[in-house]
């Protein structure tokens, strides 16, 4: 629906009220609605006024045919009172104010503001993302600048959420999000309410580990069972279990579903994904393992050697690609310095 | 107003372990709000105080501003219970369901939700919905996978079912209140107290005005004789209780408070 003449009015004269130098960001928020009404952002550096309709956000989902509206006002929380913390002139806190300063200026951060939620959206949900998705939901027609926009978005990805972007699949263009924080593996103290979804990976690593590094579903389910977790019942904080683990679990590598060899009718089982492999190890999830039952790693002995066999083989792996990179880096150095010989 | 802007805040491991935490669960609810925040003072920073919760999510909200997302806290509309989305304030065309749904199932949710808005009750019931799935966009649907898309959205915390019905869940108008108040000025019924959307609430039967549960337990607590904050007649409805975060939850409203809610006439 398009919008009323009157929010328009509202607009424009918030907009002329506004006495923050944000022309370049106004003018770029005026296409973010691909061609809909312009809206303001200058609310956001200047004081939020509580309990009143502030100037418009570009927002609602242009699938839904929404409009730029304005922001809640019946958030008890309101973001104008006084932040403690900031008293420190950290590094990081001088970062995000000149962050917020190059805000304004540059017209591609309305593109990074878009792809960060849209990344965020990603993570959230444990989806793979393409290049291709990006610009098509995202970049669309500032494509020239994708790597500049990625960039960027990055960086926020990081410092704000403490996610890292990484490039899985050169070729198909593919990244995927990883956090910096380690969640996967330590949200598991004894009196811990809260286990994040990736609880249920951790169980599912440990169940397959436990099985002989294969596992049927049936064997996954009893152990979650005790946790309360059943697979068709919604759960509060898994959501879908059953899909989790068959689903998306394996979409995202971290789990690989392959049929049993030889068997009529055809049962499948559980093994650890490659992801699974490259995130955590055999002795990580003997920990959490260890930890759930209360206990410690060598209460499961023939485990514990395994999963010890498994670090020395890390450890001789990663030995051997810092001596392999050491190598490449002194065979580069001399061919530079040779070029320069010759060039005098 | 002061031109000067707020200071920004200062981001910590703390706050983006809490920040992750609340978008691996979409949605929380207050208690487990405060147990998360503790909890990742506990991993990180384990000798500070905790910030008392509403500074600590301002502190985070200010350096997320620039980004159009914030931390939101809303009330559930059934039994008053505080809750928390990160919320997405900058969606055109890369809204949290655009990118997970198709064109015909987002056009279903649309459907869904216009007669959610234009219901008594606040419920729209899965055959009025279904029926509506030749006027779908996009590709055909049938009435079956239509049924699925249902579950989808109950799942990804659209929209709640109760009892064959669907309303929207709390998350849903966190996040979409101004799109549905923009979209929707006619329909939208609005809460004669707190002023925000209402899709569930109590009506007066006189004069027509709407309050939230919340708010009903709120205006009338400790009052022996309720009356409309607006033509004074008698609220004939019964007054549900204030939420309370130390006892145990249970729903807020009897089962004969919601007929009167369906019964009402406008």
């Amino acid at each position: 629906m398009p919008r009323g003449h009157k929010s328009k009015l509202r607009a424009r004269e918030k907009r002329r009220q506004a006495h923050c130098e944000n022309q370049d960001l106004g003018a770029t928020q005026a296409t973010v609605a691909e061609g809909e009404s312009p809206s303001s952002a200058c609310h956001l550096f200047g004081d939020r006024p509580q309990n009143l309709p502030a100037a418009e956000t570009p927002s609602i989902p242009e699938a839904l045919q929404g409009a730029p509206s304005t922001s809640n006002t019946t958030v008890p929380v309101s973001c104008t009172s006084s932040t403690e913390g900031a008293s420190s002139q950290d590094e990081k806190s001088l970062y995000f104010s000149s962050v917020a300063e190059a805000w304004k200026k540059d017209p591609l951060n309305r593109k990074v503001v878009l792809l960060v939620n849209f990344l965020l959206q990603k993570y959230q949900n444990k989806e793979p993302i393409t290049k291709g998705d990006m610009i098509k939901f995202v970049i669309t027609k500032d494509k020239c600048h994708f790597n500049e926009i990625l960039k960027r978005a990055a960086e926020h990805m990081e410092l704000a959420f403490g996610v890292d972007l990484k490039e899985v699949d050169p070729i198909r263009h593919s990244y995927a999000l990883f956090s910096k924080l380690d969640l996967t593996y330590d949200e598991t103290t004894s009196d811990e309410e809260n286990i994040p979804k990736t609880g249920l990976l951790m169980v599912a690593l440990s169940v397959i580990f436990m099985n002989g590094n294969r596992a049927p579903e049936e064997a996954i389910w009893e152990v979650l069972n005790v946790m309360g977790v059943y697979p068709d019942t919604e759960h509060f904080l898994y959501g879908d279990p059953r899909k989790v683990i068959t689903k998306d679990l394996v979409q995202l590598k971290y789990l690989e579903c392959q049929q049993v060899p030889n068997s009529d009718p055809p049962r499948y089982e559980f093994l650890w994904g490659p992801r699974a492999h490259a995130e955590t190890s055999k002795m990580k999830v003997l920990k959490f393992l260890a930890n759930m039952y209360d206990t410690v790693p060598t209460a499961f002995p023939s485990c514990y050697e395994e999963a010890l066999r498994d670090e020395e083989e890390r450890d001789q792996a990663r030995a051997a690609a810092r001596a392999h990179s050491a190598a490449m880096a002194r065979a580069r150095s001399r061919t530079t310095s040779g070029s320069f010989s010759h060039a005098k | 107003m002061q031109g000067s802007a707020r200071r920004m805040g200062v981001m910590t491991d703390v706050h983006r372990r809490f920040l992750q935490l609340l978008m691996t669960h979409g949605v929380l609810e207050e208690r487990d709000v405060k147990r998360m925040q503790k909890h990742c003072y506990k991993v990180h920073d384990r000798n500070a105080t905790v910030d008392k919760l509403e500074d600590f999510i301002n502190n985070i909200n200010s350096v997320l501003e620039s980004l159009y997302i914030e931390i939101k806290r809303g009330v559930t509309e059934d039994d008053g219970r505080p809750i928390y989305a990160l919320v997405n304030l900058a969606t055109t065309s890369v809204s949290k369901m655009a990118t997970d749904f198709a064109e015909n199932e987002l056009d279903l949710f649309r459907k869904a939700l216009e007669l959610i808005i234009d219901s008594e009750s606040g419920f729209a019931s899965s055959t009025n919905i279904l029926n509506l799935v030749d006027q779908l966009k996009g590709k055909k649907m049938k009435k079956k996978e239509a049924e699925q898309v249902l579950q989808k959205f109950v799942q990804n915390k659209w929209l709640i079912e109760k009892e064959g019905e669907f309303t929207l869940h709390g998350r849903a108008i966190l996040e979409m209140e101004q799109y549905i108040r923009e979209t929707y000025p006619d329909a939208v019924k609005i809460c004669n107290i707190c002023h925000s959307l209402l899709i569930q609430g109590q009506s007066c039967e006189t004069c027509g005005i709407r309050m939230h549960l919340p708010c009903v337990a709120k205006y009338f607590r400790l009052n022996a004789e309720p009356r409309c904050p607006h033509c004074n007649d008698y609220w004939p409805h019964e007054i549900p209780e204030v939420f309370d975060p130390e006892k145990e939850r249970e729903p807020g409203i009897s089962k004969s408070n919601r007929k009167s809610l369906r019964s009402r006439r406008h």
